[in-house]
């Protein structure tokens, strides 16, 4: 009904593999950035700082998460630690001075490095023998973080982040570091639609689909398996340093604790593996989602219609959270950006039933 | 053999008013000059749309000129021309119009017969065809024709370091001309110069329904003004998008992808094959669209075989919106404007329904849809207007180049034809026959002054259709004048009359009437595999091939209503008593059809003589032995029985 796929052709390659090559998804992607743009004007202190705001640094962790576990398919259940990494290195590096575009750029190195240690497990080792692995690594990093005073301040401490300044733009009031939060979304939105549409994007979904037949065919699992957890530990620190700086703004090693890799789990898994679109989706659902059941039967118990026990209360959200991720993944188990993207087909063949007549 | 090299004498006392120097190519030319960065081609390769712009147009045209002038070919000889769309042949017309030589299109599924008759009756020694295909079908000839030196192809696919005696690629004549015109100061300039008004542009071929198909010489002035009339009437404008992918062989593909393309300047765009035309169309999205009647009617088919498909929200939506819209423009043709309440509501069908239909058949910018030929359904045009293609019909022969008369925007009807463009007088001679004048009238038949002077009489053309004026001076065809047929107990009818009718049921894709001197009428039906599959299909019944579907009862059944439906619409005389469906379709390659698909009925008459009397003799079935051409050319037989159905009612 709203797409209009008629007079979209290519002169060249260049123009058959741009992004939304359909006049209505662009329109989309503007309006939605436009929305997102005008959202400190529109959206009040209170929902700005503590839904959009951390709806978009977790969609961008999602994302950094999926690159891994969805492009290249190598599964890693201590992505917290990675962003744990990221957080404590550019808090210190702000602290000692340096300006923050370093300390981010140091924060992801850091986290790269570490990361990709860990994930040379991945080199021997594949499925659950590597979700081993990578738990190993987030029980490791919390336990160093916990225990070693120079990096935590002690097992109790909080470490405040400092008021920066990115290339001369403050980050202090919600809405820089809103719009801090939304810069680096998108970046990184961006960066992972066009490594998908590159040969290393190619070569990271053919050792996914299966890495002997990618070596097979010249793709080499080794070096790309190391790449993947060097991209994905990169992106993953510098979005710990965004959690950090923009929302939390002091950081303790609860808040990346092993609970927390769980959750980016879900979130690329309710979104939907790979996919940009799934990292929102997923971030939003798994984030906002407890948040809105909480409220909703608030309200109910509120509103006197039904009698519930303050016990029944604080369980409901839960139980009703938990039967709707088994909801979602039985009705699709592609997740929601497939379910997203069974709608665009709908009415992208509208008003027919497929593409064939 | 070459032709008179004045072969223009006749034609500059003919024409007193074309300029000399107006020709195809100086339009070219002026067009590279003009707008340097005009895309003026477009050709669909793997995917991609690669863009040629006006002067590499021009210069593509003089590069393969000046080869083709190295290979011996000068002004009057006749090329074969043959293939499906493709930039190379376009640019070949032209190089040969470059060199005052003929360009001698034929039909790209021509058997080898065909294409020796076409060389034999017009003396042709060069051949430009598309791909290996053609180059063989030309081989398996070849010793018939020793004429034929030198063949030039297209696609170089099967035919590298394997090609026959004479064969070059296309390519390679081409890179010879450039470095001819890199070396000759002067020849460009020299081609240029070459070519006349007065010249034969192409050299087409009328259908022959009957007999050998007549050459129709076609000069640049005819073209010209063929196309210029159109313009003024409005008909076609500046800068359209147009997909090319009509055959080659037929005279509104060279009106509109040649002469219109030149002339206003047209983006024509070349699909990647015949069968991912309709993908392509969509692609582009033309803004020009000409289809025949039985193009648009597949369309329908397809939309509709479509929409049977689907369920609930779309299912209802289009089931409310569809029918809505066409009333709306019934009654619209009825002259009743329609009302505000009317205007919102359709609005919002257009959002919904219809702008995403036309946008599936790629349809959506076009402005100007047309369509030719022969009578279209009243279901097909007035679904297709209601859709909001503004369609319209045109009548035009070869001999005029298909541009004559036409539907203004305003005066839409079913019935009529339009009025004859601005430039073009017509009029109904005392036996009812249409006669038409204009600059863009050929001059005469090749070679044959006989065909001429019965169908060119003092300028005026004889179409040999029957028509007449309706009150508002539109034109109303009412078919082949020649085809006017008796029944036993002398009663007039015209098959084709019945036949189109008939042929507007979606069951239906193809029927021969028969009955001459015979008691009653008779029908010969090939169904329409796709419909008549979809409708079995919705039914659970179940069918292996077109000659099973055929044969079931419920689909003979089906058929039989179909031919009711009409009894009850003509005079008693005209009712269609019995019919067969037939085990196949009509196919050109059996010659039971023409390539355009018009029936040949002494080859109908000759090939099913056993089921037509099998009909007359009131048999219930008929063992019907099959004659059948593989595409190959080789024959064999197929032996089948028919049932044959009564069509029940009084009369």
């Amino acid at each position: 009904m709203f797409y209009r796929l008629s007079g979209i052709h290519h002169t060249g390659y260049a123009s058959a593999h741009r992004l939304w090559s359909v006049p209505a998804d662009r329109w989309q992607v503007v309006a939605v950035l436009a929305l997102a743009l005008l959202a400190p004007l529109f959206v009040s202190d209170l929902y700005l700082g503590s839904y959009v705001l951390p709806w978009l640094v977790w969609s961008a962790a999602a994302l950094s998460l999926s690159l891994l576990m969805g492009l290249a398919g190598q599964l890693h259940f201590g992505y917290a630690a990675v962003m744990a990494i990221g957080a404590y290195t550019s808090i210190h590096l702000a602290q000692a001075g340096v300006p923050f575009a370093l300390a981010i750029l140091g924060a992801g190195l850091t986290s790269a490095v570490i990361g990709t240690l860990f994930g040379a497990a991945a080199l021997r080792v594949k499925g659950l023998y590597l979700v081993m692995a990578t738990l190993a690594m987030q029980y490791l990093v919390d336990w160093v973080i916990v225990n070693v005073p120079a990096i935590s301040g002690g097992a109790q401490a909080t470490l405040r982040t400092p008021d920066v300044t990115f290339l001369g733009l403050p980050v202090e009031t919600l809405s820089q570091r809103y719009y801090f939060a939304l810069a680096w979304a998108v970046l990184l939105a961006l960066f992972f639609m066009n490594v998908k549409r590159t040969s290393f994007g190619r070569a990271l979904i053919a050792i996914r689909d299966k890495d002997f037949a990618a070596a097979v065919i010249g793709v080499d699992p080794f070096r790309f398996k190391l790449m993947a957890f060097l991209t994905s530990s990169f992106v993953g620190g510098v979005t710990g340093a965004v959690l950090a700086f923009c929302y939390y703004r002091a950081v303790t090693p609860e808040q990346f604790s092993f609970n927390v890799s769980i959750q980016l789990v879900a979130m690329v898994l309710v979104g939907g593996l790979g996919s940009v679109i799934g990292g929102f989706l997923g971030a939003g659902f798994v984030l906002l989602l407890p948040i809105i059941l909480t409220n909703a039967i608030a309200d109910l118990g509120a509103s006197g219609w039904i009698d519930l026990s303050q016990n029944l209360m604080a369980h409901l959200p839960l139980i009703f959270y938990g039967a709707m991720i088994i909801g979602f993944l039985l009705f699709e188990p592609l997740g929601l950006a497939k379910i997203y993207d069974n709608v665009r087909k709908y009415f992208l063949v509208w008003p027919f039933r497929h593409s064939g007549s | 053999m070459r032709h008179d090299p004045d072969m223009t004498r006749g034609a500059r006392t003919l024409h007193p008013d074309w300029r000399e120097d107006d020709h195809l190519i100086a339009i070219l030319a002026r067009n590279a000059r003009d707008h340097p960065r005009g895309v003026a081609m477009r050709e669909r390769d793997h995917g991609i749309w690669h863009e040629t712009t006006w002067p590499a147009y021009l210069d593509r045209v003089l590069a393969l000129a000046a080869g083709l002038e190295a290979q011996g070919i000068g002004a009057g000889d006749v090329v074969l021309i043959t293939g499906d769309n493709r930039p190379a042949l376009y640019v070949a017309l032209l190089s040969l119009a470059t060199l005052r030589a003929i360009p001698s299109p034929a039909f790209s599924d021509s058997r080898p017969e065909e294409l020796l008759g076409q060389m034999e009756r017009e003396g042709i020694a060069v051949a430009i065809v598309e791909d290996q295909e053609q180059v063989d079908k030309l081989q398996s000839v070849r010793d018939r024709r020793g004429e034929l030196r030198t063949i030039l192809y297209d696609d170089p696919r099967g035919l590298d370091g394997s090609a026959p005696e004479g064969a070059r690629s296309i390519a390679d004549v081409a890179a010879e001309g450039r470095r001819r015109l890199e070396a000759e100061a002067g020849l460009r300039e020299d081609l240029l110069a070459r070519p006349s008004v007065f010249d034969v542009a192409v050299l087409m071929h009328s259908s022959g329904t009957t007999g050998a198909p007549k050459g129709i010489p076609l000069r640049h002035g005819h073209l010209l003004s063929g196309v210029r009339n159109a313009a003024r009437a409005g008909y076609f404008h500046e800068g359209e998008e147009h997909m090319a992918y009509l055959p080659m062989a037929w005279i509104g593909d060279y009106s509109f992808s040649v002469a219109a393309a030149l002339e206003l300047r047209f983006t024509v765009n070349v699909p990647e094959n015949q069968e991912t035309a309709l993908h392509d169309l969509r692609e582009i999205a033309p803004t020009l669209y000409f289809a025949s009647p039985r193009a648009w009617s597949a369309m329908l088919t397809r939309i509709q075989v479509g929409i049977a498909e689907t369920a609930g929200l779309k299912r209802r939506l289009y089931d409310h919106f569809m029918p809505f819209a066409i009333e709306r423009e019934r009654r619209r043709l009825r002259g009743e404007a329609p009302g505000l309440a009317s205007r919102i509501w359709y609005g919002l069908g257009d959002a919904m329904i219809y702008g995403p239909i036309r946008d599936r058949l790629g349809l959506r910018r076009v402005e100007r849809p047309y369509t030719a030929g022969e009578a279209i359904g009243e279901d097909v045009f007035l679904y297709f207007r209601a859709l909001g293609l503004n369609l319209r019909q045109f009548y035009g022969q070869t001999e005029n180049c298909a541009l004559a008369v036409a539907q203004s925007k305003e005066d839409i009807s079913l019935t009529t034809v339009g009025r004859p463009f601005p430039g073009v007088d017509a009029r109904i001679d005392g036996s009812g026959e249409i006669l038409l004048k204009s600059e863009n009238i050929f001059d005469g038949y090749w070679d044959n002054a006989e065909a001429t002077a019965e169908s060119l009489q003092d300028g005026w053309l004889h179409t040999g259709d029957a028509g007449e004026f309706a009150e508002d001076g539109q034109l109303v065809v009412l078919g082949r004048l020649s085809e006017v047929q008796h029944k036993a107990d002398g009663t007039r009818f015209i098959p084709t009359y019945l036949e189109n009718r008939l042929k507007f049921a979606a069951a239906i894709r193809d029927v021969c009437v028969i009955g001459a001197d015979r008691p009653f009428l008779a029908a010969i039906v090939c169904i329409d595999f796709d419909a008549v599959g979809q409708w079995a299909q919705e039914r659970g019944l179940s069918y292996t091939s077109y000659a099973e579907l055929s044969q079931m009862p419920q689909v003979i059944e089906l058929v039989g209503e179909r031919i009711a439906e009409l009894n009850r619409a003509v005079p008693d005389s005209l009712v269609i008593r019995r019919f067969i469906n037939l085990h196949k379709e009509f196919d050109p390659d059996d010659g039971e059809v023409t390539r355009t698909r018009k029936v040949r009925r002494k080859v109908i008459d000759e090939n099913y003589a056993d089921i037509i009397a099998a009909i007359y003799d009131r048999a219930e079935t008929v063992e019907h032995e099959a004659r059948i051409t593989y595409e190959d050319g080789r024959t064999g037989t197929l032996r089948r029985r028919l049932s044959i159905g009564d069509i029940d009612g009084e009369g």
